[in-house]
Protein backbone atom coordinates (compact mmCIF):
# COMPACT_ATOMS: atom_id res chain seq x y z
CA UNK A 1 0.00 0.00 0.00
CA UNK A 2 1.43 3.65 -0.73
CA UNK A 3 1.04 6.85 0.37
CA UNK A 4 3.00 8.84 2.92
CA UNK A 5 4.01 7.11 6.58
CA UNK A 6 2.55 9.06 9.46
CA UNK A 7 4.63 6.30 11.82
CA UNK A 8 7.66 4.64 10.91
CA UNK A 9 9.19 1.83 13.29
CA UNK A 10 12.62 0.62 12.17
CA UNK A 11 14.37 -2.23 13.64
CA UNK A 12 12.41 -2.14 17.12
CA UNK A 13 13.58 -4.36 20.04
CA UNK A 14 12.25 -4.91 23.46
CA UNK A 15 14.58 -7.15 25.86
CA UNK A 16 12.79 -7.45 29.63
CA UNK A 17 15.86 -9.74 30.81
CA UNK A 18 16.22 -12.52 29.46
CA UNK A 19 12.72 -12.53 27.50
CA UNK A 20 12.58 -10.72 24.20
CA UNK A 21 8.92 -9.45 23.77
CA UNK A 22 9.61 -7.59 20.66
CA UNK A 23 12.53 -8.49 17.80
CA UNK A 24 13.85 -6.52 15.32
CA UNK A 25 10.50 -5.04 14.18
CA UNK A 26 9.83 -2.58 11.14
CA UNK A 27 6.58 -1.21 9.65
CA UNK A 28 5.33 2.29 8.01
CA UNK A 29 1.80 3.08 8.97
CA UNK A 30 0.18 4.76 6.39
CA UNK A 31 -1.69 8.27 7.05
CA UNK A 32 -5.02 7.77 6.85
CA UNK A 33 -5.44 4.16 6.92
CA UNK A 34 -6.74 1.61 9.44
CA UNK A 35 -3.60 -0.92 10.42
CA UNK A 36 -4.24 -3.63 12.79
CA UNK A 37 -2.06 -5.42 14.60
CA UNK A 38 -3.06 -9.30 15.58
CA UNK A 39 -0.87 -12.04 16.87
CA UNK A 40 -1.95 -14.08 19.37
CA UNK A 41 -1.67 -13.57 23.50
CA UNK A 42 1.60 -12.64 24.40
CA UNK A 43 2.87 -12.08 20.77
CA UNK A 44 3.83 -8.40 22.22
CA UNK A 45 0.92 -6.23 20.66
CA UNK A 46 0.78 -4.10 23.43
CA UNK A 47 4.39 -3.99 24.62
CA UNK A 48 4.64 -2.55 20.83
CA UNK A 49 2.40 0.67 21.59
CA UNK A 50 3.87 1.00 24.90
CA UNK A 51 7.11 1.27 22.94
CA UNK A 52 6.00 3.91 20.75
CA UNK A 53 3.95 5.68 23.57
CA UNK A 54 6.79 6.48 25.49
CA UNK A 55 5.98 4.58 28.00
CA UNK A 56 8.60 1.50 27.71
CA UNK A 57 12.39 2.88 26.01
CA UNK A 58 13.34 -0.04 23.64
CA UNK A 59 16.40 -1.75 23.82
CA UNK A 60 17.08 -0.95 19.80
CA UNK A 61 15.74 0.55 17.29
CA UNK A 62 13.56 3.80 16.58
CA UNK A 63 10.68 4.95 16.05
CA UNK A 64 9.29 8.11 14.16
CA UNK A 65 6.05 9.94 14.37
CA UNK A 66 5.59 12.76 11.26
CA UNK A 67 9.40 11.74 10.24
CA UNK A 68 10.44 13.03 13.61
CA UNK A 69 12.24 10.63 16.10
CA UNK A 70 9.84 10.18 19.17
CA UNK A 71 12.15 7.66 20.70
CA UNK A 72 13.24 8.33 24.28
CA UNK A 73 10.96 11.03 24.28
CA UNK A 74 8.78 11.04 27.62
CA UNK A 75 5.16 10.09 26.96
CA UNK A 76 3.45 13.69 27.38
CA UNK A 77 5.74 15.25 24.71
CA UNK A 78 4.73 12.36 22.15
CA UNK A 79 1.03 13.36 23.02
CA UNK A 80 1.74 16.78 22.57
CA UNK A 81 2.79 15.69 18.91
CA UNK A 82 -0.64 13.97 18.20
CA UNK A 83 -0.26 10.41 19.54
CA UNK A 84 -3.46 9.75 21.40
CA UNK A 85 -4.01 5.86 22.88
CA UNK A 86 -6.85 4.16 24.18
CA UNK A 87 -6.32 1.87 26.81
CA UNK A 88 -7.63 -2.01 26.69
CA UNK A 89 -8.45 -1.69 30.04
CA UNK A 90 -10.29 1.30 30.35
CA UNK A 91 -8.66 3.90 32.87
CA UNK A 92 -11.57 6.59 32.95
CA UNK A 93 -11.16 9.94 35.65
CA UNK A 94 -13.43 7.93 37.66
CA UNK A 95 -14.39 11.00 39.91
CA UNK A 96 -14.81 12.91 36.97
CA UNK A 97 -18.48 13.35 34.60
CA UNK A 98 -18.12 11.85 31.01
CA UNK A 99 -17.93 15.35 29.48
CA UNK A 100 -15.17 16.01 31.93
CA UNK A 101 -13.14 13.28 31.39
CA UNK A 102 -13.29 14.42 27.44
CA UNK A 103 -12.40 17.93 28.54
CA UNK A 104 -8.76 16.73 29.73
CA UNK A 105 -7.95 15.11 27.26
CA UNK A 106 -9.17 18.76 24.99
CA UNK A 107 -7.37 20.88 27.34
CA UNK A 108 -4.03 19.17 26.59
CA UNK A 109 -3.17 16.91 23.96
CA UNK A 110 -1.62 17.92 20.65
CA UNK A 111 -0.04 21.62 21.17
CA UNK A 112 -1.72 24.48 19.58
CA UNK A 113 -4.88 26.06 19.43
CA UNK A 114 -7.95 24.99 20.15
CA UNK A 115 -11.66 25.51 21.13
CA UNK A 116 -11.71 23.21 23.89
CA UNK A 117 -15.69 23.23 23.99
CA UNK A 118 -16.27 22.74 20.81
CA UNK A 119 -13.66 19.57 20.70
CA UNK A 120 -15.12 18.23 23.40
CA UNK A 121 -19.01 17.94 21.78
CA UNK A 122 -16.73 16.84 18.84
CA UNK A 123 -15.18 14.23 20.19
CA UNK A 124 -18.72 12.94 22.89
CA UNK A 125 -20.24 12.76 19.14
CA UNK A 126 -17.77 10.82 17.26
CA UNK A 127 -17.79 8.00 20.17
CA UNK A 128 -21.42 8.53 20.65
CA UNK A 129 -21.65 9.33 24.14
CA UNK A 130 -22.90 12.83 23.85
CA UNK A 131 -26.36 11.29 25.65
CA UNK A 132 -23.95 9.91 28.67
CA UNK A 133 -22.17 13.13 28.66
CA UNK A 134 -23.29 14.33 32.20
CA UNK A 135 -23.22 10.82 34.02
CA UNK A 136 -20.13 10.07 36.26
CA UNK A 137 -17.55 7.80 34.62
CA UNK A 138 -18.19 5.44 37.41
CA UNK A 139 -21.25 4.93 36.56
CA UNK A 140 -20.64 3.55 32.86
CA UNK A 141 -20.80 -0.21 31.32
CA UNK A 142 -17.53 -2.08 29.98
CA UNK A 143 -18.85 -0.87 26.29
CA UNK A 144 -19.29 2.62 27.51
CA UNK A 145 -15.83 2.86 29.01
CA UNK A 146 -14.55 1.90 25.82
CA UNK A 147 -16.03 4.73 24.01
CA UNK A 148 -15.46 6.92 26.63
CA UNK A 149 -11.40 6.45 25.94
CA UNK A 150 -11.96 6.77 22.65
CA UNK A 151 -13.45 9.83 23.05
CA UNK A 152 -10.98 11.29 25.65
CA UNK A 153 -8.12 9.87 23.19
CA UNK A 154 -9.61 11.76 19.85
CA UNK A 155 -10.52 14.69 22.05
CA UNK A 156 -6.77 15.69 22.44
CA UNK A 157 -7.03 16.16 18.54
CA UNK A 158 -4.52 13.82 17.57
CA UNK A 159 -3.43 12.67 14.24
CA UNK A 160 -2.75 8.84 15.37
CA UNK A 161 -5.07 7.01 17.51
CA UNK A 162 -3.38 3.47 18.98
CA UNK A 163 -6.37 1.75 19.96
CA UNK A 164 -5.79 -1.37 22.38
CA UNK A 165 -8.48 -3.43 21.93
CA UNK A 166 -11.20 -1.44 21.69
CA UNK A 167 -13.77 -4.42 20.77
CA UNK A 168 -12.37 -7.17 24.08
CA UNK A 169 -15.02 -8.34 25.92
CA UNK A 170 -17.83 -7.12 23.97
CA UNK A 171 -21.07 -8.36 22.86
CA UNK A 172 -21.09 -8.23 18.74
CA UNK A 173 -23.76 -5.12 18.94
CA UNK A 174 -21.34 -3.25 21.33
CA UNK A 175 -18.44 -4.40 18.95
CA UNK A 176 -20.23 -3.72 15.24
CA UNK A 177 -20.80 0.15 17.04
CA UNK A 178 -17.22 0.17 18.41
CA UNK A 179 -16.26 -0.21 14.54
CA UNK A 180 -18.67 2.04 13.60
CA UNK A 181 -16.84 4.51 15.34
CA UNK A 182 -13.40 3.61 14.45
CA UNK A 183 -14.10 4.05 10.62
CA UNK A 184 -16.04 7.53 11.51
CA UNK A 185 -12.44 8.35 13.60
CA UNK A 186 -11.07 7.43 10.07
CA UNK A 187 -12.86 9.33 8.35
CA UNK A 188 -12.45 12.42 10.26
CA UNK A 189 -9.11 12.49 9.17
CA UNK A 190 -7.23 10.27 11.89
CA UNK A 191 -4.82 7.59 11.10
CA UNK A 192 -5.79 4.21 13.20
CA UNK A 193 -3.75 1.54 15.01
CA UNK A 194 -5.53 -0.95 16.57
CA UNK A 195 -4.95 -4.13 18.10
CA UNK A 196 -7.93 -6.38 17.95
CA UNK A 197 -8.35 -10.25 18.18
CA UNK A 198 -12.05 -10.28 17.03
CA UNK A 199 -11.04 -11.17 12.94
CA UNK A 200 -14.04 -10.78 11.20
CA UNK A 201 -14.23 -6.99 12.41
CA UNK A 202 -10.33 -6.73 11.87
CA UNK A 203 -10.93 -8.62 8.52
CA UNK A 204 -13.25 -6.06 7.51
CA UNK A 205 -12.83 -2.56 8.96
CA UNK A 206 -8.62 -2.84 7.87
CA UNK A 207 -6.82 -1.56 5.04
CA UNK A 208 -3.79 -3.53 6.16
CA UNK A 209 -2.53 -6.07 8.73
CA UNK A 210 0.32 -6.83 10.72
CA UNK A 211 0.86 -10.35 12.03
CA UNK A 212 2.90 -10.43 15.49
CA UNK A 213 3.82 -13.84 17.02
CA UNK A 214 6.64 -14.01 19.32
CA UNK A 215 7.20 -10.95 18.93
CA UNK A 216 8.49 -11.09 15.32
CA UNK A 217 6.50 -9.53 12.67
CA UNK A 218 5.58 -12.62 10.45
CA UNK A 219 3.30 -10.97 7.83
CA UNK A 220 2.48 -7.31 6.93
CA UNK A 221 -0.52 -6.89 3.94
CA UNK A 222 -4.22 -6.67 3.50
CA UNK A 223 -6.82 -8.53 4.63
CA UNK A 224 -6.78 -10.99 1.54
CA UNK A 225 -2.97 -11.18 1.71
CA UNK A 226 -2.72 -12.24 5.12
CA UNK A 227 -5.73 -14.49 5.54
CA UNK A 228 -4.39 -16.59 2.81
CA UNK A 229 -0.63 -16.30 4.33
CA UNK A 230 0.45 -19.98 5.33
CA UNK A 231 2.60 -19.02 8.12
CA UNK A 232 0.20 -16.59 9.75
CA UNK A 233 -2.85 -19.24 9.28
CA UNK A 234 -0.12 -22.10 11.06
CA UNK A 235 0.69 -19.63 13.71
CA UNK A 236 -2.33 -18.04 14.59
CA UNK A 237 -5.61 -18.65 12.90
CA UNK A 238 -4.57 -22.67 13.50
CA UNK A 239 -4.26 -25.44 11.21
CA UNK A 240 -7.52 -27.50 10.55
CA UNK A 241 -6.98 -30.51 11.15
CA UNK B 1 -22.88 23.50 42.14
CA UNK B 2 -20.35 26.01 42.55
CA UNK B 3 -19.76 26.10 38.50
CA UNK B 4 -23.31 27.71 37.58
CA UNK B 5 -21.64 30.93 39.64
CA UNK B 6 -20.31 32.93 37.81
CA UNK B 7 -16.74 34.23 38.97
CA UNK B 8 -17.92 37.94 39.82
CA UNK B 9 -20.24 36.36 41.82
CA UNK B 10 -18.13 34.56 43.34
CA UNK B 11 -15.40 37.02 44.22
CA UNK B 12 -18.28 39.33 45.68
CA UNK B 13 -19.39 36.85 47.90
CA UNK B 14 -16.33 36.18 49.15
CA UNK B 15 -15.19 40.00 49.50
CA UNK B 16 -18.54 40.04 51.37
CA UNK B 17 -17.59 37.39 53.98
CA UNK B 18 -14.21 38.91 54.39
CA UNK B 19 -15.37 42.56 55.25
CA UNK B 20 -18.19 40.70 57.97
CA UNK B 21 -15.31 38.91 58.91
CA UNK B 22 -13.11 41.65 59.25
CA UNK B 23 -15.41 44.28 61.57
CA UNK B 24 -16.26 40.94 63.57
CA UNK B 25 -13.34 41.36 66.24
CA UNK B 26 -13.89 44.95 66.91
CA UNK B 27 -17.51 43.05 68.52
CA UNK B 28 -16.06 39.98 69.73
CA UNK B 29 -14.25 39.18 73.29
CA UNK B 30 -10.62 39.17 73.18
CA UNK B 31 -10.52 35.48 73.81
CA UNK B 32 -12.61 35.13 70.55
CA UNK B 33 -10.42 37.49 68.52
CA UNK B 34 -7.13 35.14 69.25
CA UNK B 35 -9.76 31.87 68.77
CA UNK B 36 -10.44 33.74 65.50
CA UNK B 37 -6.85 34.35 64.66
CA UNK B 38 -6.13 30.97 64.86
CA UNK B 39 -9.34 29.40 62.52
CA UNK B 40 -8.33 32.17 59.62
CA UNK B 41 -4.21 31.12 60.11
CA UNK B 42 -5.43 27.23 60.02
CA UNK B 43 -7.47 27.73 57.00
CA UNK B 44 -4.59 29.36 55.08
CA UNK B 45 -2.55 26.76 55.86
CA UNK B 46 -4.84 23.99 55.28
CA UNK B 47 -5.51 26.21 51.28
CA UNK B 48 -2.18 26.42 50.62
CA UNK B 49 -1.51 22.57 51.85
CA UNK B 50 -4.59 21.41 49.50
CA UNK B 51 -3.04 22.92 46.72
CA UNK B 52 -0.54 20.15 46.29
CA UNK B 53 -2.16 17.40 48.72
CA UNK B 54 -6.21 18.14 47.57
CA UNK B 55 -5.51 19.15 43.99
CA UNK B 56 -2.99 17.19 42.80
CA UNK B 57 -3.68 14.32 45.23
CA UNK B 58 0.20 14.92 46.79
CA UNK B 59 -0.56 14.94 50.46
CA UNK B 60 2.10 16.00 52.36
CA UNK B 61 2.99 14.76 56.13
CA UNK B 62 5.75 17.62 56.46
CA UNK B 63 4.79 21.00 55.41
CA UNK B 64 5.39 22.19 59.02
CA UNK B 65 8.69 22.30 57.31
CA UNK B 66 7.71 25.41 55.41
CA UNK B 67 6.22 27.39 57.98
CA UNK B 68 9.68 26.67 59.95
CA UNK B 69 11.78 27.70 57.27
CA UNK B 70 10.06 30.73 55.80
CA UNK B 71 9.83 31.86 60.02
CA UNK B 72 13.27 31.82 60.24
CA UNK B 73 14.80 33.12 57.12
CA UNK B 74 12.13 35.77 57.59
CA UNK B 75 13.64 36.36 61.17
CA UNK B 76 17.43 36.15 60.36
CA UNK B 77 17.04 38.47 57.68
CA UNK B 78 14.83 41.11 59.08
CA UNK B 79 17.78 40.82 61.90
CA UNK B 80 20.52 42.30 59.17
CA UNK B 81 18.06 45.34 59.24
CA UNK B 82 17.82 46.72 62.28
CA UNK B 83 17.37 50.13 61.60
CA UNK B 84 14.14 49.74 58.78
CA UNK B 85 11.13 51.60 59.41
CA UNK B 86 8.60 49.08 60.92
CA UNK B 87 6.13 49.24 57.99
CA UNK B 88 9.19 47.85 55.89
CA UNK B 89 9.97 44.48 58.18
CA UNK B 90 7.08 42.38 57.33
CA UNK B 91 7.57 42.84 53.69
CA UNK B 92 11.30 42.31 54.34
CA UNK B 93 10.18 39.13 55.52
CA UNK B 94 7.52 37.67 53.85
CA UNK B 95 10.43 38.50 50.49
CA UNK B 96 12.79 36.57 52.58
CA UNK B 97 10.56 33.49 53.76
CA UNK B 98 9.23 33.25 50.24
CA UNK B 99 12.09 32.82 48.47
CA UNK B 100 13.58 30.37 50.98
CA UNK B 101 10.65 28.02 51.14
CA UNK B 102 10.78 28.66 46.86
CA UNK B 103 14.67 27.37 46.87
CA UNK B 104 14.18 24.64 49.24
CA UNK B 105 11.08 23.35 47.70
CA UNK B 106 12.17 23.96 43.98
CA UNK B 107 15.35 21.47 45.28
CA UNK B 108 13.41 18.89 47.06
CA UNK B 109 10.99 18.48 44.14
CA UNK B 110 13.17 16.65 42.16
CA UNK B 111 13.94 13.47 44.21
CA UNK B 112 10.99 13.54 46.21
CA UNK B 113 7.89 14.26 43.66
CA UNK B 114 9.05 10.80 41.99
CA UNK B 115 7.52 9.12 45.22
CA UNK B 116 3.66 8.49 45.54
CA UNK B 117 1.04 7.96 48.15
CA UNK B 118 2.47 7.40 51.47
CA UNK B 119 5.96 7.13 50.35
CA UNK B 120 5.55 11.18 49.48
CA UNK B 121 3.79 11.85 52.49
CA UNK B 122 6.60 9.54 54.75
CA UNK B 123 9.28 11.51 52.88
CA UNK B 124 7.69 14.90 53.80
CA UNK B 125 7.80 14.17 56.90
CA UNK B 126 11.68 13.14 56.49
CA UNK B 127 12.07 16.46 55.18
CA UNK B 128 10.43 18.30 58.13
CA UNK B 129 12.69 16.42 60.53
CA UNK B 130 16.07 17.59 58.91
CA UNK B 131 15.02 20.93 58.20
CA UNK B 132 14.17 21.10 61.91
CA UNK B 133 17.61 19.15 63.26
CA UNK B 134 19.63 21.72 60.68
CA UNK B 135 17.62 24.34 62.05
CA UNK B 136 18.64 23.45 65.79
CA UNK B 137 22.04 22.40 65.25
CA UNK B 138 23.66 24.81 63.02
CA UNK B 139 24.40 28.13 65.28
CA UNK B 140 23.84 30.06 62.36
CA UNK B 141 20.05 29.61 62.10
CA UNK B 142 19.84 30.14 65.92
CA UNK B 143 16.74 27.52 66.22
CA UNK B 144 17.82 26.26 69.67
CA UNK B 145 18.71 29.58 71.24
CA UNK B 146 15.55 31.23 69.88
CA UNK B 147 14.78 34.76 67.33
CA UNK B 148 13.03 37.71 68.33
CA UNK B 149 10.56 39.39 65.84
CA UNK B 150 10.02 42.80 66.15
CA UNK B 151 6.61 44.30 67.02
CA UNK B 152 5.12 45.15 63.99
CA UNK B 153 1.53 46.48 64.83
CA UNK B 154 0.96 50.44 64.34
CA UNK B 155 0.82 51.73 68.16
CA UNK B 156 -2.84 52.81 67.73
CA UNK B 157 -3.76 48.78 66.65
CA UNK B 158 -4.85 46.39 69.32
CA UNK B 159 -2.33 43.86 67.70
CA UNK B 160 -4.86 40.85 68.58
CA UNK B 161 -6.97 42.78 65.94
CA UNK B 162 -3.98 43.26 63.75
CA UNK B 163 -3.10 39.83 63.16
CA UNK B 164 -6.37 38.38 62.83
CA UNK B 165 -6.80 41.02 59.99
CA UNK B 166 -3.32 40.42 58.54
CA UNK B 167 -4.24 36.49 58.57
CA UNK B 168 -7.67 37.36 56.84
CA UNK B 169 -6.23 39.42 54.41
CA UNK B 170 -3.45 36.35 53.52
CA UNK B 171 -6.27 33.92 54.16
CA UNK B 172 -8.73 35.30 51.21
CA UNK B 173 -4.97 35.76 49.03
CA UNK B 174 -4.70 32.31 49.28
CA UNK B 175 -8.06 31.34 48.66
CA UNK B 176 -8.72 33.19 45.77
CA UNK B 177 -5.14 32.22 44.67
CA UNK B 178 -6.40 28.81 44.86
CA UNK B 179 -9.81 29.47 43.34
CA UNK B 180 -7.77 30.98 40.00
CA UNK B 181 -5.51 27.56 39.62
CA UNK B 182 -8.93 25.42 40.23
CA UNK B 183 -10.42 27.05 37.14
CA UNK B 184 -7.27 27.12 34.95
CA UNK B 185 -6.21 24.59 32.79
CA UNK B 186 -3.21 24.10 35.55
CA UNK B 187 -5.60 23.12 37.51
CA UNK B 188 -7.60 20.49 35.39
CA UNK B 189 -4.32 19.10 34.84
CA UNK B 190 -3.73 18.69 38.66
CA UNK B 191 -6.98 17.16 38.88
CA UNK B 192 -6.41 14.54 36.26
CA UNK B 193 -2.96 13.70 37.98
CA UNK B 194 -4.83 13.12 41.10
CA UNK B 195 -7.51 10.77 39.18
CA UNK B 196 -4.74 8.41 37.46
CA UNK B 197 -1.06 10.08 36.43
CA UNK B 198 -0.15 7.66 34.11
CA UNK B 199 -3.43 8.56 31.99
CA UNK B 200 -2.75 11.99 32.39
CA UNK B 201 0.32 11.91 30.97
CA UNK B 202 -0.50 9.97 27.54
CA UNK B 203 -2.65 12.68 27.42
CA UNK B 204 -0.48 15.21 26.81
CA UNK B 205 -0.33 16.52 30.77
CA UNK B 206 3.03 17.78 31.85
CA UNK B 207 2.83 15.98 34.63
CA UNK B 208 6.36 16.32 36.18
CA UNK B 209 6.25 20.04 35.78
CA UNK B 210 2.72 20.59 36.67
CA UNK B 211 3.75 18.90 40.52
CA UNK B 212 6.76 20.57 40.48
CA UNK B 213 4.33 24.07 40.08
CA UNK B 214 2.12 23.57 42.62
CA UNK B 215 4.65 22.08 45.29
CA UNK B 216 6.50 25.07 45.14
CA UNK B 217 3.11 27.20 45.13
CA UNK B 218 2.13 25.22 48.04
CA UNK B 219 5.41 25.78 49.83
CA UNK B 220 5.81 29.12 49.36
CA UNK B 221 1.94 30.10 50.65
CA UNK B 222 2.47 27.68 53.75
CA UNK B 223 5.85 29.67 53.72
CA UNK B 224 4.81 33.42 53.81
CA UNK B 225 1.81 32.29 56.41
CA UNK B 226 4.81 31.18 58.53
CA UNK B 227 6.48 34.25 58.59
CA UNK B 228 3.02 36.21 59.78
CA UNK B 229 2.76 33.22 62.23
CA UNK B 230 6.38 34.04 63.51
CA UNK B 231 5.51 37.66 63.80
CA UNK B 232 2.52 37.25 66.08
CA UNK B 233 4.09 35.26 67.99
CA UNK B 234 7.39 37.36 69.28
CA UNK B 235 9.80 34.64 69.87
CA UNK B 236 10.25 31.30 67.73
CA UNK B 237 12.63 28.60 68.24
CA UNK B 238 12.45 25.10 66.64
CA UNK B 239 9.82 23.32 68.45
CA UNK B 240 7.06 26.38 68.01
CA UNK B 241 7.44 26.35 64.34
CA UNK B 242 8.52 22.63 62.98
CA UNK B 243 5.22 21.02 64.92
CA UNK B 244 3.96 17.60 64.62
CA UNK B 245 0.53 18.42 65.32
CA UNK B 246 0.59 21.06 62.25
CA UNK B 247 1.95 18.52 60.07
CA UNK B 248 -0.79 16.31 61.16
CA UNK B 249 -3.80 18.94 61.47
CA UNK B 250 -2.92 20.05 57.48
CA UNK B 251 -4.18 16.48 56.78
CA UNK B 252 -6.97 15.91 59.16
CA UNK B 253 -8.56 20.10 57.96
CA UNK B 254 -8.70 18.54 54.32
CA UNK B 255 -10.19 15.11 55.14
CA UNK B 256 -12.79 17.05 57.52
CA UNK B 257 -13.76 19.41 54.87
CA UNK B 258 -13.89 17.64 52.07
CA UNK B 259 -10.29 16.55 50.52
CA UNK B 260 -9.56 18.04 47.09
CA UNK B 261 -11.91 20.05 47.17
CA UNK B 262 -12.02 24.56 47.83
CA UNK B 263 -13.87 25.04 50.39
CA UNK B 264 -13.36 21.63 52.07
CA UNK B 265 -10.25 22.89 53.82
CA UNK B 266 -11.59 26.12 55.41
CA UNK B 267 -14.42 24.25 56.92
CA UNK B 268 -12.27 21.68 57.96
CA UNK B 269 -10.30 24.19 59.66
CA UNK B 270 -13.01 26.56 61.38
CA UNK B 271 -14.32 23.45 62.57
CA UNK B 272 -11.48 21.65 64.06
CA UNK B 273 -10.02 25.01 65.54
CA UNK B 274 -13.52 25.89 67.14
CA UNK B 275 -13.20 22.30 68.93
CA UNK B 276 -10.14 22.29 69.65
CA UNK B 277 -9.87 26.05 71.18
CA UNK B 278 -13.10 26.40 72.68
CA UNK B 279 -15.00 22.85 73.26
CA UNK B 280 -12.04 21.28 74.43
CA UNK B 281 -9.92 24.48 76.35
CA UNK B 282 -9.78 22.64 79.57
CA UNK B 283 -8.63 19.71 77.92
CA UNK B 284 -5.72 21.16 75.84
CA UNK B 285 -3.45 18.07 76.54
CA UNK B 286 -6.58 15.91 75.54
CA UNK B 287 -6.63 17.75 72.13
CA UNK B 288 -3.68 15.82 70.13
CA UNK B 289 -5.66 12.51 71.41
CA UNK B 290 -8.79 14.00 69.59
CA UNK B 291 -7.32 15.17 66.52
CA UNK B 292 -6.16 11.42 65.99
CA UNK B 293 -9.38 9.93 67.10
CA UNK B 294 -11.66 12.41 64.49
CA UNK B 295 -9.25 11.54 61.86
CA UNK B 296 -9.71 7.07 62.41
CA UNK B 297 -13.62 7.96 62.46
CA UNK B 298 -13.46 10.20 59.39
CA UNK B 299 -11.41 7.40 57.31
CA UNK B 300 -13.62 5.00 58.26
CA UNK B 301 -17.29 6.82 58.20
CA UNK B 302 -16.94 9.85 55.92
CA UNK B 303 -14.29 9.66 53.46
CA UNK B 304 -15.40 12.42 51.20
CA UNK B 305 -15.56 14.97 54.57
CA UNK B 306 -18.51 17.31 55.02
CA UNK B 307 -18.62 18.66 51.42
CA UNK B 308 -18.64 14.94 50.78
CA UNK B 309 -21.31 14.12 52.56
CA UNK B 310 -23.40 16.95 51.44
CA UNK B 311 -23.03 16.07 47.67
CA UNK B 312 -23.98 12.66 48.55
CA UNK B 313 -27.50 13.43 50.31
CA UNK B 314 -28.12 16.38 47.89
CA UNK B 315 -27.45 13.24 45.38
CA UNK B 316 -29.91 11.03 46.97
CA UNK B 317 -32.29 13.54 47.42
CA UNK B 318 -32.17 14.85 43.70
CA UNK B 319 -32.83 10.62 42.59
CA UNK B 320 -35.77 10.43 44.87
CA UNK B 321 -37.26 13.41 43.13
CA UNK B 322 -36.54 11.52 39.59
CA UNK B 323 -37.70 8.32 40.80
CA UNK B 324 -40.85 7.70 40.00
CA UNK B 325 -43.65 8.29 42.46
CA UNK B 326 -44.81 5.31 44.40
Amino acid sequence: MSGTPILRVEGLSKAFRGLKAISDVTFNVVSGSITSIIGPNGAGKSTLFNLVTGYLAPTAGRVSFKDRLITGMPTNRIAELGVARAFQIARPFRDLSVAENVRIGALFGKAGARDVEAMTRHALELAAMTELADQPASALTVGQLRHLEVARAIATRADLLLADEPCAGLNPTETAAMIDVLRRIRTSGVTVVLVEHDMPSVMEVSDRILVLESGRLIADGTPAEVSSNPQVIKAYLGTPD
Amino acid sequence: MNAKLGPAAFLAIILACAVVLAILPFVMPPFYVRVGQLMLYSAGLAIAWAILGGFAGYASFGHAAFIGVGAFAAGLVEDRFPGLPTPLLLPLGLLAGGAACAVLSAVVAYPILRLRGTFFAIAMLGVCKVCAELNNNVDFFQGSLGLNFPAIAPPDWDPAIFYYQLYLVAGVAVLLIAWQIRRSRFGAGLLSIREDEDTARMLGVPTERYKRQAFVISAVLTGLLGVIYAHSLGYITTDSVYRDDTNLSLIVYSLLGGMGTLFGPVIGAFMLVFVTQVILARLLDFHLFATGLLLVVLVLTAPGGIIGLVRGFRQRRRAKNVAPAE
